[in-house]
């Protein structure tokens, strides 16, 4: 399974919330908080091409732009699904991952998921509908390693097409 | 293995933070930090642990100008169960749904009616009794009583709230008065009730609800406080759930905060009348200073290794990212991107490093190599060196921490160095997955240019 990552900067290792302008960027395999639920992907025989990221207030200022490259990028490299989270009750990174993953889904053959905290309520509100949402805790909070293992069972059953019922347990 | 420890761990963590006689008090103590620390900055400047000062200052200002700042801790170290017992009763009316500074006063109120107001032990001229509030009975040592409080006064306030039996006011009454008067049958209940606890403790042997709570609940339990295995079965646990990623101060502060700050405070109370001997060695400041450095898991050390000497490029670049938030005592990026959190090759020394110190600290604390920390309140991200020797009032404190920090390095060495060795080897390897089926899609140098 080939898998792309979106990350923020944060995420990424670029920086903190000092650096919500960081570029858009890609670097080859995984990077930061990749290394969080590697092991999961592992386990679905997923291999991570790349991590995208930018800045959370990047991002918004240069929406659409990111919007093109990323969907272009997912394209050229035949990417299987991007995973756009994990944001944790990161509240901009949830909100441009749920953009990411609706932009995705809708205009190329690349799949998506968001993946955030349910901290982010209007997020999940305004996106349930349109995007697969996967839930997990805030930061600190409880029950992070079962909610990467749900992850890693989402993210292959969209890839495999299977039932929305299978998985749909693990989504808003 | 480690499936059933976080299957056991999660639900325990859940339950106790989210329990909101727990939350009620560990936010409730939050009101009072703030007032507290700059207190102890007032003090500090009264105490500057430097050999001189003191009489440096009485240059300016005299002999005994210390004892003009002594106001400062009165209004707050010698409050403390005041300030603690209206903290304590806001948070928790929010926590009920209450009206939050409505439950405050009654707890205040209902506080001060089951304090003796009146000591026969001091009479004036006149052969008058002085009429008031002993500050014996509004310090640290009425603090369980003031938590015991706040929480039963507000517990009736809102349960009599919810029944409905309040007094309603006609419509065109501003929402002020209406809220006001709507108080009032509560506030009746919570009243009535510690009325009647006073008359009721004042006819046993102890007199007073402070003396029987001191005897029954608060001596026994600063009794686990001395045990000299507290502080590290707290740094244990807290560490524990930070490996599930789970903010496990945020949990085991919901039971060992109330001990913590009592300590903290009987310290500051004997530090304020002059006592040389401190009561307590594990006070909070001890806790914040001499445990962790950088944060949970003690992870400055870590970092210091990852900027010095890690060979693979991830270990570098987090560790320059992350060296300066970790000499205040922040660590979020190393636990969730090194990442710590599920990391078993780094699970022995994020547990053992805090522990370790923490041992060290107390058998040198007992030793009298370092002296008791005075409960003297600093912010919890004062960094390394400073934090010992202001908590402490010793420079040798300040070193002691560096020693440690060192120590901990020694410790970290070997699971660091496998760590950077794996990633090392990550980065090396070559992207195998996929250039064998698709059309030569280099993923070498992938941007975002012309597209």
């Amino acid at each position: 399974m080939r898998v792309l990552l979106f990350f923020d900067q944060t995420q990424a290792g670029a920086g903190g919330k000092e650096k919500p302008n960081v570029e858009l960027a890609v670097e080859k395999g995984g990077i930061g908080s990749y290394h969080m639920f590697e092991k999961y992907l592992k386990e679905i025989d997923a291999s991570v091409l790349a991590t995208m990221y930018c800045g959370n207030g990047y991002f918004f200022d240069h929406e659409e732009e990111v919007k093109r490259k990323v969907t272009a990028l997912a394209t050229k490299l035949k990417a299987d699904i991007v995973l756009c989270g994990p944001c944790f009750d990161y509240h901009d990174y949830a909100e441009m991952s749920a953009i990411m993953a609706q932009h995705l889904e809708e205009t190329s053959d690349v799949k998506a998921v968001a993946m955030f905290a349910k901290e982010n309520s209007d997020v999940v509100e305004k996106y349930k509908d349109s995007v697969k949402i996967i839930k997990m805790p805030k930061k600190g909070g409880t029950g992070l390693n079962k909610s990467l293992e749900n992850m890693s069972k989402v993210l292959k059953a969209v890839v495999d097409n299977d039932d929305k019922s299978t998985y749909e347990e693990y989504l808003y | 293995m480690f499936d059933k420890l976080e299957k056991t761990l999660a639900p325990v963590a859940e339950k106790l933070s989210t329990n909101k006689i727990l939350i009620a008090i560990r936010d409730g103590f939050l009101i009072s930090t703030p007032l507290i620390i700059v207190a102890s900055i007032f003090l500090l400047i009264a105490n500057f642990p430097v050999p001189g000062y003191s009489e440096f200052v009485a240059g300016f200002f005299g002999e005994g100008w210390e004892s003009n700042l002594t106001v400062v801790s009165n209004a707050t170290f010698n409050m403390i169960a005041i300030l603690n017992v209206i903290g304590i009763g806001y948070s928790y009316a929010r926590q009920l749904k209450a009206e939050p500074i409505a439950g405050a006063a009654v707890a205040f109120v209902s506080y001060l009616i089951i304090t003796p107001q009146v000591h026969p032990e001091f009479v004036n001229e006149a052969g008058n009794a002085f009429r008031g509030f002993a500050f014996g009975n509004l310090n640290s040592q009425g603090l369980f009583l003031a938590m015991i409080t706040a929480i039963l006064s507000v517990k009736i306030f809102a349960y009599v709230k919810d029944k409905g039996w309040v007094i309603k006011l006609p419509e065109g009454v501003p929402p002020a008065v209406m809220s006001s008067f709507a108080a009032l049958v509560p506030s009746m209940f919570a009243m009535v009730t510690f009325f009647l606890i006073r008359l009721g403790f004042s006819q046993t042997g102890f007199g007073h609800a402070q003396n029987f709570i001191l005897e029954v609940l608060q001596t026994p339990l600063m009794g686990l406080g001395e045990n000299k295995l507290f502080e590290i079965i707290y740094q244990f646990l807290s560490n524990l759930f930070w490996f599930f990623g789970i903010n496990g101060p945020a949990v085991t502060n919901t039971i060992f905060s109330p001990i913590h700050h009592t300590m903290t405070f009987a310290n500051q109370a004997a530090f304020l009348a002059g006592d040389p001997i401190m009561p307590y060695i594990f006070t909070g400041p001890f806790s914040d200073f001499f445990g962790n450095f950088g944060g949970g898991g003690s992870t400055l050390s870590l970092v210091l290794l990852m900027t010095t000497m890690a060979k693979s490029e991830r270990m570098k670049q987090l560790g320059r990212l992350s060296i300066i938030p970790a000499i205040f005592g922040i660590n979020e990026m190393i636990i969730f991107g090194l990442p710590i959190v599920l990391n078993p090759v780094i699970l022995i020394p994020f547990l053992l490093v805090p522990v370790m110190n923490i041992a060290l600290a107390t058998l040198a604390t007992l030793g009298g190599i370092i002296p008791y920390t005075t409960g003297i309140a600093l912010p919890w991200t004062t960094p390394i060196f400073f934090s010992g020797w202001l908590s402490t009032g010793s420079f040798f404190a300040g070193f002691f921490q560096l020693g440690l920090l060192a120590l901990g390095c020694l410790v970290y060495f070997p699971f660091f160095k496998i760590l950077d060795k794996q990633y090392v080897e990550d980065e090396l390897s070559p992207q195998t997955i996929v250039s064998d089926e698709l059309d030569d899609i280099s993923l070498d140098d992938i941007s975002f240019d012309d597209l």
